[in-house]
C-alpha cells in the first residue's frame, strides 16, 4: 500500500513529534508514505482573507499529489483536511473558480484530479487497516490505562461534505484507543473546541478554551488525553501552561497523538516517536504503561 | 471596533447586501427563522458574546458594512458546529468569512497575523517557519537533528500564481 502524504505547516514547522509517529507507524503497518514535493499552505488562514486564493491553495495541493500518480491522499492535520475537502467540494460547484483554478494550475504545469480519495489518519486506521489487524499487531497492550480522547472540530464538520466521523457522536478514535487495550472515558467537554483558530486573533481568549477543558479533563482523573490534529496538540501539549493559567489551574495532563499511543503499543521506541518533544508531562503516562 | 458602537447611527444598506449575497455562493441564509440552534452551541459566544443568529440577521436586514468593519467577526473560532446544526441551511461560519473577506477587501482593521500569513505564503509558501523544539529536559531539536527530510518549498512560478490571485478583483 502506497499513499501520498501533505503534512500542512503546522506538522512540519513544529509538531514534529505527530510527523515522526506517523511515519514510524505507517511503515510498521507496511504502508509506504510519499512526501508531496514543493507542497504549499493548504489555504486555511487565507479563507478569512480571500476565499478564491484559499481554494486555489487547496486545489493546488490536490495537484501536487496527482503528479505522484497515486489515488490517496494522507491529510493527518485537521484543519488542512476540512480546507482541503471543502475546496474539492467548492470545485465541483462552482464552474468559473474551477476555470481559474485550473488556468492557474497550468501555468505551473499542475493539472487537477478531483478523484484523489482524502484520508485522514484516523478513518484510514479505523477504516482501511482496521480495528481488528491493529488488535492483532499490538504487541504490547495499553491495559489499565483510563484515557479521554479529543478528535477536533475539522474531521467531524460539516457532514454534508462528508466527514471522518460522527458529528456529534463520534467513536472511531475511542474504538482505536480502545483496540490498544486502554479504557475511554465519556466526558461533557468532549466536544468542545481547542480554541486553536483564534490565537491569530485573540491569543488569550484561545488559551482560556483549551485551560477549561484541560482542566475538566484534569477533574476527572484520567490518565492522559489522545489527539489527532496538530493545531490541539499546540493548544493542549505544547502551550498547556500558558492556557491552564489563563483559567487559574495548575495542570499535569499527558497529552499524546494517537500515532504515539499505537507506536507504543507496537513497541516502537520512545525517541522515534518523538515522545521527548511532547510539552506536557508524558512521563506519568509512559511510567504506568511500563509496570 | 465594537459592533454596538458601529450600530448606534447605521441605516439598512441594500446594495450592500446584493453585493454580500453574490459572495456567497449556494447558501440559503435568507431562510433562517432565527432558531438560535447556532448561538446555543457558538464555542465563541461563552468567551466573546458572539451571536451568529444574530449576524445572519443583521445581514438580512442590510447591515453588512458594519459587521465587515466590527471585530466580532473576528472572535469565531470555526469550529463549525453551527454549519453542522443549522436546520436551514444558514451557515453562520460561511456567512463570517464572507465578512472577513469584506472587511480585508475595504481595508478595514483585520488582526495582523493575518496579513502576516500572507507574506510568509509568498516568501516560501508555507504560512508558518520551521521552529526549534526545546524539550522537557530543556534539549533543543530541529527537522535535522530528528532526521526528519528537509522541506522542499516551492518554486518562483507557485509565487506568480498565487499573486495572480491575491491581486485578482
Amino acid at each position: 500500500m502506497k499513499l501520498a502524504v501533505f503534512w500542512g505547516c503546522r506538522i512540519l514547522t513544529s509538531q514534529y513529534a505527530y510527523e515522526m509517529s506517523v511515519r514510524e507507524v505507517f511503515k510498521k503497518l507496511n504502508v509506504e508514505l510519499v512526501d508531496l514535493s514543493e507542497a504549499n499552505c493548504c489555504g486555511d488562514p487565507i479563507k478569512s482573507v480571500k476565499d478564491s486564493a484559499a481554494n486555489y491553495l487547496a486545489n493546488r495541493v490536490l495537484a501536487i499529489a496527482n503528479a505522484t500518480g497515486l489515488d490517496g491522499l494522507l491529510v493527518p492535520c485537521n484543519r488542512c483536511h476540512f480546507t482541503i475537502s471543502e475546496a474539492k467540494d467548492v470545485m465541483s460547484k462552482d464552474k468559473n473558480l474551477n476555470k481559474k483554478i485550473e488556468s492557474l494550475l497550468k501555468e505551473e504545469g499542475l493539472a487537477y484530479n478531483s478523484h484523489i480519495k482524502i484520508w485522514h489518519v484516523i478513518d484510514f486506521l479505523h477504516n482501511f487497516v482496521g480495528l481488528d489487524s491493529i488488535k492483532k499487531t499490538a504487541q504490547k497492550p495499553l491495559n489499565g490505562l483510563r484515557l479521554a480522547t479529543h478528535v477536533g472540530c475539522q474531521i467531524i464538520r460539516y457532514s454534508d461534505l462528508g466527514r471522518v466521523d460522527d458529528a456529534e457522536n463520534p467513536r472511531k478514535l475511542d474504538e482505536l484507543v480502545e483496540a490498544l487495550g486502554a479504557k475511554t472515558v465519556d466526558y461533557a467537554e468532549k466536544l468542545d473546541c481547542c480554541g486553536a483558530a483564534l490565537m491569530y486573533g485573540h491569543p488569550n481568549s484561545a488559551l482560556s478554551l483549551a485551560g477549561a477543558k484541560i482542566k475538566a479533563l484534569q477533574n476527572l482523573g484520567v490518565d492522559g488525553l489522545v489527539i489527532s490534529c496538530p493545531d490541539c496538540g499546540l493548544m493542549f501539549d505544547f502551550r498547556q501552561k500558558d492556557a491552564a493559567a489563563t483559567v487559574g489551574a495548575k495542570t499535569s495532563l499527558p497529552v499524546i497523538y494517537y500515532t504515539q499511543l499505537l507506536g507504543l503499543a507496537l513497541n516502537i521506541e520512545m525517541e522515534k516517536l518523538g515522545l521527548h518533544l511532547n510539552q506536557s508531562p508524558v512521563e506519568q503516562l509512559l511510567m504506568k504503561i511500563s509496570t | 471596533m465594537g459592533l454596538t458602537d458601529l450600530m448606534s447611527m447605521a441605516k439598512p444598506n441594500m446594495d450592500a447586501r446584493e453585493n454580500f449575497l453574490s459572495k456567497l455562493s449556494s447558501r440559503e441564509f435568507v431562510n433562517c427563522f432565527q432558531c438560535l440552534k447556532c448561538t446555543s452551541g457558538c464555542t465563541a459566544l461563552k468567551l466573546l458574546e458572539l451571536k451568529p443568529h444574530e449576524i445572519v440577521k443583521l445581514v438580512n436586514l442590510g447591515f453588512v458594512d458594519e459587521l465587515a468593519s466590527s471585530d466580532i467577526i473576528w472572535t469565531c473560532v470555526t469550529c463549525l458546529k453551527c454549519v453542522q446544526r443549522c436546520p436551514q441551511k444558514a451557515s453562520p461560519y460561511h456567512i463570517i468569512m464572507v465578512l472577513r473577506n469584506m472587511a480585508v477587501e475595504k481595508e478595514a482593521q483585520i488582526p495582523e497575523e493575518y496579513l502576516k500569513t500572507v507574506s510568509r505564503i509568498l516568501e516560501t509558501g508555507l504560512a508558518e517557519a520551521p521552529q526549534e523544539v526545546t524539550t522537557r529536559k530543556m534539549e533543543v531539536f530541529d527537522r535535522k537533528s530528528l532526521n526528519l527530510p528537509k522541506i522542499t518549498f516551492p518554486r518562483e512560478s507557485f509565487q506568480v500564481a498565487f499573486m495572480k490571485i491575491m491581486e485578482e478583483k
